[in-house]
């Protein structure tokens, strides 16, 4: 009850929000999704380049997911987006980060991939 | 169309067909003829009472924590049975189509299921018990308690609490209509990549599937973001951390894993729809896609909801024991602590679900060491529980009978998790009845929990309480039961016995499976003592009310106000001066003191908007599943100018006087003054008194704030 008032309107939280903000956010990460979905149909990158490039897209969308449609920074007003992103980044790091070491780990013992050390046999 | 589907497709009907009736099914057409009756007869019965409007403005439009608790628990209780349904079928073909000299009926080469239909049972049981029971019956606890207990009036967003139950039930609507329209799963409760493709699961079963568990998911992630916002922002004034109940850390501790792990199912099961519905390759094994992944993301979350589940109820059991063992709660600072470490460890342990994936030592050896942590805290949990009821004076009621019954399961459950984490022994017992004995002794943790909880809690809500001899009858069929399926599933897992067979071809077992099947029995006849439960109780009630304290030794706020509990929670908000509030003024002699005056209250309107929405939800799943384009927009831009049309609305709110308040407030206890002469006349007046005056030492009450001696109802 920090602030005494009853209009949710003028909240921080709500105040920092426009309109201008939920449509840039939405177009941002329409327009990368497909550009994505583009270079996987189109085959116009080769697989590596491919992985790169979805992931560079896949990164920027989720910071202006973010930014502009959660509104989660690291103002003072709002300490608990602060507490959101604490509990978030090692969530993240821990699920992308150790799914990609086991199946690492998973390809090294069941399958030879293109650029893995199985291929020199 | 982006995929082939196998028998036709029209723009009207989608997939839908006549065919898909299945009206020739000996199991399921008379069925459906009993539901058909059954749905005839309520229906008559409401509107013969003339109930429609109440039932309309007292429950289905309600915004009030209670009453959608109460759904929310119907709901799983009504799920749990259907559930309970399956597992009696899955048993039932088990112990019949043994050997190959068995019989079979129906169409069935061994026992009464062909094994198409022996899959969706087994799929539907796990699904339904562990998503539409389980999860319910916990979330309609938290919407009760944790308002009340921290001192809050309502949810911090009560129409959004009422969307999420009637998603749910949206979901709960759409497995049940899978009995009778079209198939139901046939892959298991998790699904296995590639089986679910449609390549090999070319029917709609896997589709009920997918938007079943995306609407629970949906459902209950609204849920957890609602008690989360509740907790952080609507604690009475001196509810500091530190004081929080119990229960409710566990809450805010099992809701932090909901919020942060169902998205991980929703983009699983997404990606398994794009495969289905637009023919992408994410979990085939051609054009780059993974199988394995799938089983990745989804034990991503898998992990975490199993701990989601089972924190509600430790908090339940740490609420239990304190109150009937007269004694504070041991340790209550490393019991907030092991809650926070066990959600913080479930989100590293999920690999111990596919061991067998064959990632190689050093990965499977991480997961086996993270996996073993979590014993660290439970065991904490653990001791915490045996040291408070150390030395106190322990009362074995049937709420008690049912907590101590969870904490033997827990620690079966827990050694044989650990069992399970050592992935030498995994190896071993991977796909076994083992793991199925396993979960089941840690999922009967919570379903002793609930039964607990709704013995302790039922006067709270309803201000009388339930039949003890039919409660403790109930508890000791369950645990008979509990026994005689459980024990032998254990021995069978060590003899080799694979789960989910629709046909047993070891005569070995045999023996064993007759003794589970009798244990079922056994659990049908303890839901019998159940509705026993439930009809001697509400014929009894006048018998059996209560006052504010039901129990005259309970601990945490929710003892504080009125049973049953005023539909604005507290008349005045209590000022909060300690952890264990209730027992606090109890022994300091001011439990009774009421507030000098009111003042107005300011609550939520009740909206048809929610229920409605859950509607079109269901209307939204069910299209998708058939594939009927139309419909899919028409309810999803429905849904879309409804969700917009309401937030633009909003709700002013109405005011209660305090006028009306305090006439309110009045008849309450008037109400309770009757009780409590009754309660004193036939208990001997051992409750309460003896405890609250003992301290005559302590500062006058006149210092408590907001309240003064004048008003006490009792005297
Ligand atoms: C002491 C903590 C626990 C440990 C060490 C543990 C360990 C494990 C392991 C290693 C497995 C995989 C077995 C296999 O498939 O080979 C497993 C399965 C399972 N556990 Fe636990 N577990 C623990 C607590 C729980 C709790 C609290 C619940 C739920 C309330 C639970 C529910 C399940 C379920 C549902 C499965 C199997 C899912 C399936 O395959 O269908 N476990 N557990
Ligand atoms: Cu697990």
């Amino acid at each position: 009850m920090s602030h005494g008032h009853d209009d949710p309107t003028l909240h921080p939280e709500v105040q920092i929000s426009t309109s201008r903000g939920y449509f840039l956010g939405f177009a941002i990460s329409s327009i990368l999704m497909l550009v994505a979905t583009f270079l996987v149909t189109s085959h116009a990158v080769p697989p590596f380049g491919l992985l790169m490039v979805i992931s560079a897209c896949a990164g920027i969308a989720i910071m202006a997911q973010i930014y502009f449609l959660l509104h989660i920074d690291i103002s003072e007003h709002n300490i608990w987006n602060t507490v959101a992103l604490v509990l978030f980044i090692p969530l993240f790091l821990i699920t992308i980060g150790l799914t990609w070491w086991m199946f690492s780990q998973l390809y090294l013992h069941t399958m030879i991939m293109p650029g893995m050390p199985g291929m020199m046999h | 169309m982006l995929v082939d589907l196998a028998g036709g497709w029209n723009p009207m009907l989608g997939r839908l067909a006549w065919s898909q009736i299945p009206y020739d099914n000996p199991i399921l057409a008379p069925l459906f003829v009993a539901v058909v009756i059954g749905t005839i007869i309520i229906l008559g019965l409401i509107t013969y009472y003339g109930k429609w409007t109440y039932l309309w403005k007292e429950w289905l439009t309600t915004v009030d924590h209670k009453k959608l608790g109460v759904m929310y628990i119907i709901l799983g209780l009504v799920m749990l049975f259907r559930g309970f349904i399956d597992g009696l079928m899955i048993r039932t073909q088990q112990a019949w189509a043994v050997g190959t000299h068995s019989s079979g009926v129906f169409g069935a080469t061994h026992g009464y299921l062909t094994p198409f239909h022996f899959g969706q049972v087994y799929s539907a049981h796990g699904l339904i018990m562990i998503l539409l029971a389980a999860t319910p019956l916990l979330v309609g606890f938290m919407n009760i308690i944790v308002p009340i207990q921290i001192g809050a009036r309502d949810m911090a967003y009560p129409y959004l609490n009422a969307l999420g139950l009637w998603i749910t039930a949206a979901a709960g609507a759409l497995i049940m209509i899978s009995l009778f329209v079209g198939d139901f799963a046939h892959n298991g409760w998790f699904g296995y990549a590639p089986i679910f493709e449609l390549q090999y699961s070319p029917g709609v079963g896997v589709d009920y599937w997918i938007w079943t568990m995306e609407l629970v998911a949906l459902g209950t992630t609204l849920g957890g973001i609602n008690i989360l916002a509740t907790i952080i922002k609507m604690r009475a004034p001196g509810m500091s951390w530190g004081r929080l109940p119990i229960f409710v850390w566990a809450s805010l501790s099992a809701n932090v894993i909901a919020l942060t792990s169902f998205p991980a199912l929703q983009v699983a099961l997404g990606l398994v729809a794009a495969d289905r519905y637009l023919g992408a390759h994410f979990f085939t094994a051609g054009l780059g896609g993974n199988l394995m992944l799938y089983t990745n993301l989804f034990w991503i979350w898998g992990h975490p909801e199993v701990y989601f589940v089972i924190l509600p109820a430790f908090g339940m059991m740490s609420e239990i024991f304190p109150t009937f063992s007269e004694k504070p709660l041991f340790g209550y600072i490393t019991m907030v602590l092991a809650s926070l470490a066990i959600a913080g460890v479930s989100w590293l342990v999920w690999l111990h679900h596919f061991f067998t994936m064959g990632a190689g030592p050093y990965v499977n050896s991480a997961f086996s060491v993270a996996t073993m942590l979590v014993g660290i805290p439970t065991g904490v949990k653990v001791f915490n529980w045996a040291f408070t009821m150390y030395r106190g004076r322990l009362t074995f009621n049937a709420a008690m009978l049912w907590a101590i019954g969870a904490l033997f399961l827990l620690l079966i459950g827990g050694l044989t998790g650990m069992m399970l984490a050592v992935p030498a022994i995994n190896y071993m017992v991977h796909n076994s009845v083992f793991v199925v004995a396993h979960f089941h002794s840690m999922l009967l943790v919570i379903v002793y929990a609930i039964f607990a909880s709704v013995i302790y809690w039922f006067p709270k809500v309803f201000g009388f309480k339930l039949d003890e001899f039919w409660a403790k009858t109930m508890f000791w069929l369950f645990s008979a039961g509990t026994t005689l399926v459980f024990v032998p599933m254990y021995m069978l897992g060590f003899m080799g016995m694979t789960r989910r067979l629709d046909y047993v071809f070891n005569t070995a077992w045999h023996p064993y499976l007759l003794v589970m099947e009798f244990g079922i029995v056994v659990y049908m006849i303890s839901v019998l003592a159940f509705f026993a439960l439930l009809y001697v109780s509400i014929r009894d009630h006048a018998k059996n009310r209560v006052g504010t304290d039901a129990w005259g030794t309970s601990r945490s706020l929710e003892w504080l106000t009125h049973s049953p509990v005023p539909f604005y929670n507290f008349a005045v908000l209590p000022h909060i001066s300690t952890r264990d509030e209730v027992a606090w003024r109890r022994d300091n002699g001011i439990d009774h003191v009421q507030p000098d005056h009111y003042e107005d209250i300011h609550m939520p309107n009740n909206t048809g908007v929610a229920i409605i929405l859950g509607g079109l939800t269901f209307v939204l799943g069910f299209a998708l599943v058939w594939r009927i384009w139309w419909l899919c927009i028409l309810s999803l831009l429905a849904i879309m100018a409804l969700v917009i049309y309401r937030s633009f609305k909003g709700d002013p709110g109405y005011i209660i006087t305090a006028a009306e308040l305090e006439e309110m407030e009045k008849d309450a206890m008037r109400r309770e003054a009757q009780i409590g002469k009754q309660h004193y006349r036939v208990g001997g007046g051992v409750l309460g008194d003896a405890i609250a005056y003992e301290r005559s030492d302590l500062p006058p009450l006149a210092s408590q704030p907001g309240s003064s001696v004048g008003l006490d109802h009792r005297s």
